[in-house]
């Protein structure tokens, strides 16, 4: 490896505003459990960030297998951003060298308004028909889609209507039993932004304000924050 | 521009009275996973952890309740956070929520309740084959609710 010249290195990709006051006394590591996986961990990360090795960081797994959970963060002594520097190594990644279905699901987002690109009219026939079998247990139950002045805006894990249709009935049957105005809207009704886990904050900004313009356009006084 | 969490909403509903609960439906020890986002990432980027209120829910649910241990803000992740469910890496993802089966199996509860959907994907379609405590059933914290629900129909003439 050629020596780098501190001097003459480039501005650094890596975002992290204190990593130069890492002690380096591993607490990060200790408590994580993926230390070591990928030849790496999170001290190794922050040594690297620190000495101008961001291409290795960007290059490697380990920002990818970590999974965000700031559990080294809460630990560290000097409260390094350690989030900041992780997810900025994700950012930093090419959008095609974005592992998985990860982009995929965010360009599906952008395109289609939600992640797994259901089309409007078959998300609106599943709520109509999943309704009406609720409606069976619970007489005068649907699903309230668009309903202007609702006091709540729900959002939808794209998985359930893709996937599990029958788990959103547990939310669905306690709105009924609290006897609550709640709406869901009928476009851009994604409430997973994978923007989050790609490091991708226009398009995270983009999907969230598609969620804001759903908020008053349906004039709802709360959006709810799912899972 | 108005916001409110799920563990708001379901904890509202509770104390006003306006949702019932049989605690009687679950009556096999439980217990709580604390989700990254919802416990210690909301504490550092809101200054409020959900720690208390999903508890608090559950045990209107559950008479038999046990933490894990560590918990709260020094909670292990599920292990598949961060998109890792969504990311081809299975092998160390798996491998990542050995931590959190042990916590899991440790408690000795049957029931174990997850405030998150990919936390839940993890331990239920995951982490129990895996690990072996298929005996642990998982549920959502709404779904417990929603299970414990003691709904009176409304009367089609009040609509």
């Amino acid at each position: 490896m050629e020596p780098l010249l501190l001097t003459k290195r480039e501005k650094r990709k890596l975002a992290s505003t204190y990593a130069d006051l890492c002690l380096t006394c591993g607490t990060c590591s200790g408590g994580c459990p993926v230390t070591g996986v990928d030849g790496l961990d999170v001290r190794k990360v922050v040594r690297l960030a620190l000495l101008g090795l961001d291409q290795e960081v960007i290059d490697s797994k380990f920002p990818w297998v970590c999974t965000l959970c700031a559990r080294c963060e809460h630990a560290c002594p000097m409260n390094i951003d350690l989030m900041t520097l992780l997810r900025s190594a994700r950012a930093n990644r090419a959008r095609d060298k974005v592992p998985g279905v990860l982009h995929k699901g965010v360009e599906m987002c952008l395109k289609s308004g939600n992640n797994v690109g259901i089309p409007k009219d078959d998300f609106i026939f599943l709520l109509e028909d999943l309704g009406l079998e609720l409606g069976e247990e619970l007489p005068g139950f649907e699903v309230p889609v668009d309903k202007k002045g609702a006091k709540y805006l729900f959002t939808i894990n794209s998985k359930e209507p893709f996937a599990e249709p029958e788990d959103m009935f547990y939310w669905w049957r306690i709105l009924y039993a609290a006897n609550e105005s709640w709406t869901v809207p009928s476009e851009n009704w994604e409430g997973v932004n994978w923007g989050l886990f790609t490091g991708d904050d226009e398009a995270m900004k983009e999907i969230l304000a598609r969620l804001v313009k759903n908020y008053k356009d349906l004039e709802c006084e709360y959006l709810v924050l799912p899972e | 521009m108005k916001f409110v969490s799920i563990h708001d909403l379901l904890t509202s509903y509770v104390k006003e009275g306006r949702i019932k609960l049989d605690k009687s439906i679950h009556h096999h020890l439980a217990t709580y996973h604390d989700p990254c986002n919802y416990a210690r990432k909301s504490e550092r980027a809101f200054g409020h952890g959900y720690y208390e209120e999903p508890r608090w829910v559950t045990q209107q649910c559950c008479e038999n309740y046990v933490e894990m241990y560590p918990n709260r803000a020094n909670n292990f992740c599920c292990g598949a956070g961060g998109g890792a469910w969504a990311a081809p890496y299975s092998e160390e993802r798996i491998f990542y929520g050995r931590t959190k089966a042990k916590q899991i199996k440790d408690t000795g509860a049957k029931l174990l309740i997850a405030p998150c959907h990919n936390c839940r994907d993890q331990i239920m379609k995951s982490l129990r084959k895996e690990y072996d405590f298929e005996d642990v059933e998982v549920k959502y914290l709404w779904e417990l609710v929603a299970d414990s629900l003691i709904i009176e129909p409304r009367e089609e003439a009040e609509e």
